[in-house]
């Protein structure tokens, strides 16, 4: 149940010509100082998967700090903002939807600025100084992403952070120019401790993928010594650690209908079919996609028009390779 | 002098079409190639009449001196066409912008491919100019933005196009994705035009930016040195990052402006106000920060808070 007083606000804001609007956080746990732990999600507005988990942690975590768990207890301050772009989320836009503007390309913001930039403002002021911080996206429309963390040139601390999710894999990534106007890289330049993870897709909830981000997120305020007494499930299956030249784009040079029967998560071998491609008028097969490397698929294309250039899957391998340029490490859906 | 329409890079969409990529091109001699670049942004169009007002007047040389075309042009009106035919700013399907592809990659994903599409093109010409027309809230008085990096070899260029106003800025790191950064960057020079307003077509400002170009193509070597051109009669003033003053929302409502763009301002004229449509009176006062000159207006009457409303380059002591 909603506790009767309101809930903090990172930021108030009047409108052209409805009432007034708020970016609204919960605040749980002991006060008393700058928060253990920052979660984010919702920065664009049609990723619901990290929304939805993250208000059903924050209701778990009020119940817990409210004493309704016995024997489970809430020992550090946790700051959980469910949707950064609430009017998007609203609306079902990714951007701003006022001027298209990508909340995720406008930090570290300005209190004086662009309406975008007032929000990644107040976004950071709010979260740069928690010990932790996590910021939750699932993707977009066309791609499902395996429930994974994402580091930028991590620091070791970070790595080791990065297991404690439980999720099969930690991908690490350069840091590109684009990646610098992001929260991740806001939270970065503040020093401290930042994790990205993405799941899923955009546009929908995948309730596997978001009971599997729940009892991470659950599982790593446990290890962050943050949560005591509460015990999900079992632990889950071995975390899998890939570098930035252990990712394996597949993409696609024809265009038409894409048709997989895969799931993310599943290992592929070299060779293996990931899915199919027909003609979009005729309806002759056109292609069968074939996984040029053995690994672990992390994502696969859900949108099944297809155009000339389109990401079909994405392989995590063993091995590094050195072929691979860096346009295609750039962040997709995030 | 040969005139051509060619399509240089098509991509395969889902049924049936492909979308293309085109350019005309003006050749004469063996002299320097200029090229014109417009319509990253499906929602910018003035670039797109620039190159038409060009097309008239090289279709006009071809006729009465085919010889003064020294060099050759290309005309680029339209790198994101399927966003100009569906009026959207960024790429269709993909919801990004463009220009933060550069340079691309020729088997990377489609937006990367298009950048890399336009870059092979347009390097090692002696001069890239990418017009953009602002957006749909914004009206921009004719300039060129030129990022501090690049100068030293870029203001000069600058100086001889019959524009108002030459704005040199710092870059941030998330420009370094532009087509024109990364054009700079590989040794094209690429100067960045902004004017006019989204989803219009402003043209007095076309006609002045198409007597800028003709009056650089003659000074680059690309028309001959003694064509007659009409004259060039607007000298820019030069900003940077030092006077150029920002206007944003005090509250949100409707942007009224009560001055015209492009005037003298003095510090503290009342520049437009912020209302309500539900009540008489004035949400907000929108004044002048400083003496100066107004060169960017709001035109979109909306405003949330932080809204930019205009900017003022102010006087330099």
């Amino acid at each position: 149940m909603k506790s009767g007083a309101p809930e903090p606000v990172l930021l108030h804001m009047t409108a052209p010509t409805r009432e007034d609007f708020d970016v609204p956080c919960h605040d749980l746990g002991p006060r008393g100082g700058p928060p253990q732990v920052a979660l984010v999600a919702g920065v664009h507005g049609n990723e619901l998967n990290g929304v939805f988990v993250l208000a059903r942690l924050a209701s778990f975590l009020r119940q817990v700090a409210d004493g309704g768990r016995p024997g489970a207890e809430l020992l550090g301050r946790v700051v959980v903002v469910p949707a950064v772009n609430v009017l998007g989320l609203n609306v079902r836009k990714r951007a701003w939807p006022f001027d298209g503007t990508d909340v995720n390309r406008m930090f570290p913001g300005y209190d004086g600025g662009e309406t975008t930039q007032r929000i990644a403002s107040a976004v950071l002021a709010a979260t740069a100084q928690a010990r932790w911080r996590i910021d939750i996206h699932s993707s977009n429309l066309d791609f499902e992403e395996l429930p994974q963390v994402r580091l930028f040139e991590p620091s070791d601390e970070e790595r080791e952070a990065a297991r404690w999710l439980g999720l099969p894999a930690v991908i690490e990534r350069p840091v590109t120019p684009l990646l610098t106007a992001t929260l991740a890289y806001a939270w970065r330049q503040r020093g401290g401790r930042g994790l990205v993870v993405q799941a899923g897709h955009a546009g929908g909830l995948q309730p596997a993928h978001c009971e599997r981000l729940f009892r991470a997120l659950v599982d790593f305020l446990e290890r962050a010594g943050l949560l005591v007494g509460v015990r999900l499930a079992e632990p889950e299956e071995d975390v899998h650690a890939f570098g930035p030249r252990q990712s394996f784009p597949l993409i696609s040079e024809q265009a038409g209908w894409f048709a997989s029967r895969l799931e993310v998560g599943q290992w592929v071998q070299a060779g293996e079919g990931i899915g199919y491609v027909y003609d979009g008028f005729h309806g002759d097969l056109v292609a069968e996609v074939r996984s040029p490397v053995s690994g672990l698929l992390s994502g696969i294309r859900r949108h099944p028009l297809l155009c000339e250039g389109d990401l079909v899957a994405r392989v995590l391998i063993r091995e590094e390779v050195s072929f691979l340029p860096d346009t295609y490490l750039m962040g997709h859906g995030q | 002098m040969q005139i051509r329409q060619e399509t240089f890079f098509t991509l395969a969409l889902p049924y049936r079409e492909r979308l293309a990529l085109e350019r005309a091109v003006f050749e004469g001699g063996e002299g320097p190639r200029l090229a014109v670049v417009s319509g990253i942004h499906g929602d910018e169009l003035e670039g797109l009449y620039v190159c038409q007002r060009l097309a008239a007047r090289l279709e006009e040389l071809a006729k009465q001196r085919p010889e003064a075309l020294l060099g050759s042009v290309e005309l680029y009106p339209a790198l994101n066409p399927l966003g100009l035919d569906t009026l959207e700013r960024g790429v269709p399907i993909y919801e990004v912008d463009l220009n933060r592809c550069f340079p691309g990659h020729a088997e990377g994903l489609f937006p990367h491919r298009l950048a890399d599409a336009a870059m092979r093109r347009l390097a090692g010409a002696a001069l890239v100019i990418d017009i953009h027309a602002s957006n749909v809230y914004l009206r921009e008085i004719p300039q060129v933005r030129i990022a501090r990096a690049f100068e030293g070899r870029l203001v000069p260029l600058a100086r001889s196009m019959n524009l108002d106003l030459i704005w040199v800025h710092e870059a941030s790191t998330v420009l370094e994705h532009t087509i024109a950064h990364s054009l700079n960057a590989a040794g094209t020079p690429c100067l960045v035009v902004e004017m006019g307003v989204g989803m219009r077509v402003t043209p007095a400002y076309a006609e002045q930016v198409t007597t800028g170009i003709l009056h650089l193509a003659r000074a680059l070597g690309v028309l001959a040195g003694d064509l007659e051109l009409e004259p060039a009669d607007h000298a820019p003033l030069v900003a940077d990052d030092g006077n150029v003053h920002y206007l944003n929302a005090e509250t949100s409502g409707m942007f009224v402006p009560c001055v015209e763009h492009w005037i003298a301002v003095r510090r503290g004229d009342l520049l437009g106000r912020i209302v309500s449509p539900l009540q008489g009176q004035t949400l907000s006062e929108v004044r002048s920060p400083c003496d100066g000159v107004l060169f960017t207006l709001r035109e979109y009457p909306l405003v949330y808070e932080g809204s930019l409303l205009a900017r003022l380059m102010a006087a330099k002591r």
